[in-house]
């Protein structure tokens, strides 16, 4: 059809074809966006019927909120330690379940199947486990570790936040990691043995080379969730103790509908954007490099 | 074969075209078809917002009971989720251009929506609102806010156990001191059972408990916002306050005598009216709404009361034998998007639930509100809200804080959690409440 000459016809296509999403993209996606940036300019609550500008004050006050810096150093800290744990555990999941085990099939759904609960329900289920079972459990078994509730104390209730999580992607980003693993060359491999290589070295050799798109994929994916982090954090610890593991996303939540301050919670997050975008964009960039032909 | 597929192309386009069309239209047809029901014989659907999600089967039976006496108006009942604020589903409401024709929010939220909103002042239940019920919601001799309930805290106390304790029936009269409160805890302990428990919650610790020290500063409420002024300005020393140091010699008390003293900060809602309930401590700090979830744990035969929270060894000091109490629910009715009609229609709803029979029975019986006009004569019939109407009665009422900034609980709540947890102490709590007055806008 783009053969066909006239550009009335070919613009008909194109709107066929990609206006309905055009539309949808722009009127739940762009259009908010770009209104978001106009409420950072201005002082507005949330309610009030004016909207007074007032130029770059909101920005000034994002680089004055020390809280917002303090919960987006720990987010750093908290998406580094996940993205290296989902994946490590990801991939050693992947590794297990392509080794032609027993039920490997059962194994592959079974480790999937935290992502399909949703994030809310996922946290609430953990905390009635943080702060009943393994608190009774602790107790009944002498564990010091687990006999008062990690909810409750600042550093463990961070280590609890990562515990879900990982457990939670770790069975997504396995499925990709299977896909990768599938596609590596089986003659390639068949090569490395016949010459002898251990299965050791054909992993770091071959294997893991040949994976860079999956790691890319995955840790794109890990990262992204883990700057976005919100329903757990508000249903696990809802930032407790003492909002001690108050992560970025529910500060700057707390700042636009709780303190009140749209116009400063909007600013906030739209910083946090461009932060996250860069990292991301920074993270694909530069692994891409990593990528080998087969 | 040509012609034919742009006949088809041209034909999907129109469908989708139609289709876009037709979805923004629908509102606009909507909308002309309710500015129709101008006269007061036609149908009228109004909505209320409701906040109050333990009360939502019965609004909504209130809400049958008033269509049925008034066939043309039908009301619907549209739930704020659980742990959603009110004020963000309203805004949200409002940003979507349909906001409910009422709104039951918290006081602290009225005079931001105080341009959407009607003004009340005329209506006829303000003569009958009980003293000081809608001075919280007036900006410039104007009211723009229903008192819907009033809700009152302090320490809940198990009959049951105290008899126990004390060996005869316990005098709630007998508690007026700190020192009388910490004897009360050693026979609790004597006995075997936990005294209290501290339920760790942010925004009973910073909305309920740390707002005593505000509210007791004086019985007078001019010089309780004077206080709130001067903390804004700077220019209060809480670390040698006397009522927010009584206070905390208070919660001292309370941490040492603690049921969860292991881990003061693992402890959950659930768990209060648990223990309480079960009669496995005597006092709980909350409020009247815990009534429903402690009667599913009631052993004392459904025996409760409150205490004051003491603040200093004088009993006559004022907050002593008072229980902090206010109005917390408001309605507001919308001016911006419903038509005359249905504010008409929210009036009588309203006029309903002070004045019809059936009105004041849902009220008070069956959503066991405690009602703020003093024209309704019907008691509680629970235990904890016929406490507090015993101590509106007896006029011994602190005035809740119901007008804090909105942050307030959620950050101030997290200072007095650091403390529980003996994370800081009383010099480091003192500064960080300072230090948010003095940042608060």
């Amino acid at each position: 059809m783009l053969t066909e000459k006239g550009l009335w016809t070919r613009l008909l296509t194109r709107l066929i074809f990609t206006g309905p999403t055009l539309f949808a993209f722009a009127t739940v996606m762009i259009i908010p966006f770009l209104y978001g940036i106009y409420l950072t300019f201005t002082n507005w609550d949330g309610i009030a019927i004016d909207q007074n500008f007032v130029g770059w004050d909101n920005y000034i006050g994002v680089f004055k909120d020390t809280v917002f810096w303090k919960s987006f150093g720990m987010t750093l800290e908290y998406v580094f330690i996940t993205v290296v744990l989902t994946n490590a555990v990801a991939f050693l999941l992947a590794y297990a379940v392509t080794r032609g085990m027993k039920a490997q099939g059962w194994f592959r759904a079974g480790f999937f199947l935290p992502n399909l609960v949703g994030g809310i329900v996922l946290g609430f289920i953990w905390q009635f486990i943080f702060n009943q079972v393994l608190v009774f459990a602790g107790q009944k078994m002498n564990l010091t570790l687990f006999s008062t509730s990690w909810l409750a104390d600042p550093d463990k209730a961070f280590w609890a936040l990562i515990v879900v999580t990982v457990w939670q992607y770790a069975g997504y980003m396995m499925v990709i990691y299977i896909a990768g693993l599938m596609n590596v060359p089986k003659d390639v491999m068949e090569a490395a043995s016949i010459d002898g290589a251990s299965n050791r070295k054909m992993l770091a050799r071959i294997v893991l080379p040949l994976m860079v798109p999956s790691f890319i994929v995955c840790i794109f994916l890990s990262l992204q969730r883990g700057f976005m982090v919100y329903d757990l954090n508000v249903s696990l610890t809802s930032g407790g103790p003492f909002k001690s593991t108050e992560m970025v996303s529910m500060h700057v939540y707390e700042q636009a509908f709780l303190a009140r301050d749209y116009g400063l919670g909007q600013a906030e997050a739209f910083v946090l954007f461009i932060l996250v975008a860069a990292i991301t964009l920074l993270q694909v960039y530069f692994s891409k490099k990593l990528e080998v032909e087969a | 074969m040509k012609r034919e597929r742009k006949w088809m192309k041209l034909s999907v386009l129109s469908l989708i075209i139609m289709l876009v069309l037709s979805a923004c239209g629908g509102k606009a047809a909507t909308e002309s078809d309710s500015s129709s029901e101008g006269s007061s014989s036609e149908s009228v659907k109004i909505t209320m917002l409701n906040s109050k999600s333990e009360i939502n089967s019965q609004l909504e039976q209130a809400a049958k009971d008033f269509h049925a006496e008034n066939p043309n108006i039908t009301l619907e009942i549209v739930p704020v989720g659980s742990g959603q604020s009110p004020f963000e589903k309203a805004s949200a409401l409002y940003a979507s251009g349909s906001p409910t024709t009422m709104m039951m929010l918290d006081t602290g939220d009225v005079e931001k929506f105080k341009d959407r909103v009607l003004d009340l002042t005329s209506e006829s239940w303000m003569k009958d609102a009980v003293e000081n019920s809608t001075a919280a919601t007036t900006f410039d001799g104007k009211n723009y806010a229903f008192p819907f309930s009033i809700e009152g805290y302090g320490f809940i106390y198990n009959q049951n156990v105290l008899d126990q304790a004390v060996g005869g029936t316990f005098d709630p009269n007998s508690v007026q001191t700190t020192v009388q409160l910490d004897e009360l805890f050693q026979k609790i302990a004597a006995t075997g059972k936990s005294p209290l428990i501290v339920s760790p919650m942010d925004w009973s610790l910073g909305a309920h408990y740390l707002g005593l020290a505000y509210g007791g500063q004086s019985a007078d409420r001019a010089k309780v916002d004077q206080f709130i002024t001067d903390l804004k300005a700077g220019q209060v020393d809480l670390a040698s306050n006397a009522v927010f140091n009584g206070l905390l010699d208070t919660f001292d008390l309370m941490k040492t005598y603690n049921i969860d003293k292991a881990s003061p900060l693992s402890g959950t809602y659930e768990r209060g009216p648990e223990v309480l309930g079960k009669g496995e401590v005597g006092i709980w700090f909350q409020g009247n709404w815990a009534w429903p979830q402690i009667s599913s744990f009631d052993t004392a035969d459904g025996k409760y009361g409150f205490l004051p929270v003491p603040v200093s060894n004088n009993p006559d000091d004022f907050g002593n034998t008072q229980i902090s109490a206010a109005v917390s629910k408001r309605i507001l009715l919308d001016k911006e998007k419903s038509t005359p009609a249905q504010q008409e229609a929210a009036k009588k709803f309203l006029d309903w639930i002070v004045y019809n029979e059936k009105g004041q029975d849902f009220l008070v019986n069956q959503a066991s509100i405690i009602p703020a006009f003093s024209n309704i004569t019907l008691e509680p019939t629970n235990p904890l809200g016929k406490s507090i109407s015993e101590y509106i009665k007896a006029g011994k009422i602190e005035e809740s804080m119901s007008t804090l900034p909105a942050d307030h609980w959620s950050k101030l709540g997290a200072s007095m959690q650091k403390y529980l947890a003996d994370v800081i102490d009383r010099a480091g709590l003192a500064s960080e409440i300072q230090a948010y007055w003095s940042n608060v806008k």
